[in-house]
């Protein structure tokens, strides 16, 4: 089910309804049963690989936690093996043996090319996160296993997250389908609030940049280096909105309920660094990389090959993680190269900013080292949006030529819808900034009831009379 | 390892992730910074949960009046509007146009047929019931509802394509319908391309919102507070002031075998439908086969498959049919915009030509 669905806006309300009218018992049944329904509505059968993935990291965590000696850690490789298998099989399978045998061609062996045609699962990737650091966090101690089978279910399944993320950790989740929520006013306006900025971003601005972009990397070639500037610039804030907005709207639906899901970004785009940029993006999966990759293969407290190693290998993973594609694989190492980049360079950098008198606090630096954070960050959304490294390399060589400021508009984006994509991104901004300065909700807060209720209208029905409706999913879906 | 316990649940964190855990439980976002979860924070003083729920559904109680109000608003901005194409709708529905002859078709009828060169050389009041992206299926469809509205005309001339057998299988610019689903033909035939049209009539700013991205509904309140777009279209005739376009050497480049159209049995039903239509109400049927670009002709791999099809009625039902293949502008680009359209310049020439035809058929009738 999509939250930007009709099917949604009916579901959601029931939920809530269901859900505090219920007794504490039947709670996590409902929202279990909740959670079902709303992963069904995409494709039902796809239910039976969750609950492989539950049985597995279920009985995994309590044999774990119930064995000592070498003995739990082969269970851990077990149950981390068992559900990679999964996402093997569904996501990596035709990737792997694709590249395989493109290589053995190479060579000059004739191999048949397999087809297996499988549709990968919505959130596989994410909800086999969550799983696995379920299983890692009970062999390190850190959490108790679950025995209630339909608490450990709904964890994984937990709808408002349970396609696309923030990815949870057990510590922070799990206890809370034990706590009592009391209805709360005050949680479920802040919830919804915070839905309502989450369908802004995707409706408003996410879902018509996504029109022009959409038409210009399916077919790079017949548009000009301004079309594919705007789309790259365009694709930068479409996968920001689309991705912050799911998260917006995840967290909110969560708080409705009374549950509180961890952040997922924090205005990633005004990072001063590559590395600033990745804890402030996606930062459920860049902390998920980190304590269960990046640390375990040594983190940053090794020889500096090593480092530069682990940095790599993280991003790599990162990427493939995105996708079974090249291009995510090329897109992570180019983010690991950024950032080993700057840290092999930060002194240099550093004295050549003090030659021209700008330390570390100025605001020109600054500038700098956002405006430079940002075109790294696009080049690198280059690759990640192109169908094959063939189109990345032509958007890359092709960027700078042939403007042509009479031809902008592309085939679904006329350019009727160009003023309401700009003002849109202006919208935006301007939120995130006064977002920063002040705390928004409770500067409205202090407006009385007749100014602030105009105030959230408005907001309802610009995202309602503004907003694209084009039966999209959200990006990281596919992930 | 040392544990400690967490808070709320009892269970056993090591100092670390729980210091982690309290960081990360009331950590804000930059963007939009919330209540604590626990509810702490009530500034309207909300503290029964029945009142909660009453102020929630008073809100969403006035969320969706304004949502009935303005749909309210839109429609019935679109249906005041005098000029343009809802102009030229309003004049159908209204039943203000009553014309002797009407041309029935899609955009190759609304940007080909002038009705005021017709009203001129014939000396009979004419009106283009033409719409743009429309298989035979709606143009019949409009046509019935013309008919409920008006007196019925004694000709109509219905412009051919060679995509006239193709049925609908989505509804193109579907928000110049949603000030007219009450119409029962119009209702009836977009229900039957898409079974979800009942959205666009029962829940309130669907059709405008969901279903539309020419943002029809800022027409729709700019017409309610009186504001009518500029005129472009003359007794439903769209006159298109543009030269040739390479959107056909696109096409042509992207299709270099031949192009076919589809025959369905539902879209032959269709062009059926209307002839008995006519013939009820004793109606005079002309086929015309507007002019089309030569070289979009020789492209048309099925064309006299197409043609066959014609004949067969015209012969059945003794229909007269007027065949522009051989227009003696048809090679001329300076008369078309694409290989479908001619343009203004265009239209006015075949314009004379069928009135001046018209004139002699109706003269002999």
């Amino acid at each position: 089910m999509l939250f930007n669905s009709l099917q949604f806006a009916i579901f959601f309300p029931i939920v809530v309804g269901g859900y505090f009218l219920l007794s504490q018992r039947w709670r996590v049944p409902w929202l279990l049963a909740a959670s079902c329904l709303f992963y069904m509505a995409f494709i039902p059968s796809y239910i039976l690989i969750l609950l492989v993935t539950i049985l597995i990291d279920y009985f995994a965590g309590i044999y774990i936690e119930r064995m000592e000696g070498h003995g739990r850690k082969t269970l851990l490789w077990v149950s981390i093996l068992s559900t990679c298998t999964v996402l093997f099989i569904f996501k990596y399978y035709g990737f792997f043996v694709g590249s395989f045998v493109s290589v053995v061609q190479l060579l000059g062996w004739n191999l048949p090319r397999p087809v297996l045609s499988i549709i990968l699962p919505i959130g596989l990737s994410f909800h086999t996160f969550q799983s696995l650091s379920y299983v890692i966090e009970v062999y390190r101690g850190n959490q108790r296993a679950e025995r209630n089978f339909l608490v450990y279910a709904t964890y994984v399944m937990f709808f408002p997250q349970l396609v696309a993320g923030p990815i949870e950790r057990p510590q922070n989740l799990l206890h809370q389908f034990r706590d009592w929520h009391e209805f709360s006013y005050v949680n479920v306006t802040a919830g919804l609030k915070r839905m309502a900025w989450g369908f802004f971003k995707k409706l408003v601005v996410a879902d018509r940049l996504a029109l022009y972009v959409n038409d210009v990397y399916t077919y790079p070639r017949a548009y000009n280096g301004l079309q594919l500037t705007i789309a790259t610039v365009f694709f930068a804030y479409q996968i920001y909105c689309d991705f912050s907005g799911y998260s917006d709207i995840a967290i909110g639906a969560a708080q409705v309920l009374g549950f509180r899901l961890m952040e997922n970004f924090r205005t990633p785009y005004y990072s001063l660094s590559t590395s600033e940029f990745w804890r402030r993006w996606h930062i459920s999966l860049s902390t998920w990389f980190k304590d269960y990759v990046y640390v375990p293969l040594g983190g940053s407290r090794v020889r500096k090959n090593r480092h530069i190693f682990n940095l790599l290998v993280t991003f790599g993973v990162s990427g493939l993680w995105h996708g079974a594609n090249w291009t995510y694989v090329i897109w992570g190492l180019l983010n690991g190269f950024y950032l080993v980049f700057g840290w092999l360079t930060k002194e240099w950098r550093d004295r050549l900013f003090a030659l021209f008198g700008l330390q570390e606090d100025t605001r020109i630096r600054k500038v700098i080292m956002l405006a430079s954070t940002v075109v790294l960050t696009c080049f690198a959304w280059i690759v990640f949006r192109a169908r094959n490294i063939g189109d990345a390399a032509y958007v890359f060589t092709h960027l700078g030529s042939g403007w042509n400021f009479h031809q902008i508009a592309t085939e679904q984006f006329l350019l009727r819808q160009m003023p309401v994509a700009i003002a849109s991104i202006l919208v935006l901004e301007i939120g995130q900034l006064w977002g920063r300065a002040v705390s928004v909700p409770n500067l409205i807060q202090k407006l009385p009831l007749p100014a602030r209720w105009t105030l959230y209208a408005s907001l309802v029905m610009t995202v309602v009379m503004f907003g694209i409706y084009k039966k999209t999913q959200f990006i990281y879906f596919q992930f | 390892m040392l544990l400690q316990k967490s808070a709320r649940s009892g269970q056993l964190l090591s100092p670390k992730t729980y210091s982690a855990v309290m960081e990360r439980q009331y950590a804000v976002s930059d963007e939009l910074e919330l209540a604590p979860v626990d509810g702490s924070v009530d500034p309207d003083q909300v503290q029964h949960r029945f009142s909660g729920v009453l102020r929630l559904a008073c809100f969403f109680g006035m969320i969706l009046v304004l949502f009935f109000l303005m749909n309210a608003m839109i429609t019935s901005g679109l249906r005041r509007t005098k000029t343009s194409a809802f102009g030229s709708w309003n004049q159908v529905m209204e039943g203000k146009v009553n014309a002797d002859i009407v041309v029935v078709g899609s955009s190759r009828a609304s940007v080909q047929y002038d009705p005021r060169t017709i009203e001129a050389v014939t000396g009979h009041s004419a009106y283009n019931l033409g719409i743009n992206g429309t298989q035979t299926d709606m143009q019949v469809a409009f046509f019935k509802a013309y008919l409920e509205h008006n007196r019925k005309p004694h000709t109509v001339l219905f412009n051919l394509d060679a995509f006239a057998f193709v049925t609908s299988h989505e509804v193109f610019n579907p928000a110049q319908y949603m000030p007219y689903l009450y119409d029962r033909a119009l209702y009836d035939a977009l229900r039957k391309i898409n079974p979800e049209i009942w959205k666009s009539r029962y829940l309130p700013l669907y059709g405008y919102v969901v279903e539309d991205m020419n943002y029809t509904w800022v027409h729709g309140i700019e017409a309610f507070f009186g504001h009518s777009p500029a005129e472009d279209y003359f007794l439903g005739f769209n006159p298109r002031y543009r030269s040739w376009s390479s959107d056909f050497e696109r096409y042509q480049a992207a299709n270099p075998k031949k192009v076919s159209f589809d025959i369905e049995p539902a879209g032959v039903a269709d062009v059926e439908d209307l002839i008995q239509v006519c013939k009820k109400n004793g109606i005079d049927l002309i086929f015309i086969y507007s002019p089309e670009y030569k070289q979009m002709q020789m492209m048309t791999s099925n064309r006299a498959e197409i043609f066959d099809h014609f004949r067969k009625f015209t012969e059945q039902y003794n229909i007269p049919m007027w065949d522009y293949s051989d227009w003696p502008h048809d090679s001329d680009t300076s008369f078309f915009y694409n290989s479908q359209h001619l343009n203004a310049t265009g239209a006015a020439a075949f314009s004379l030509d069928v009135a001046d035809r018209l004139r002699q058929y109706l003269t002999a009738q």
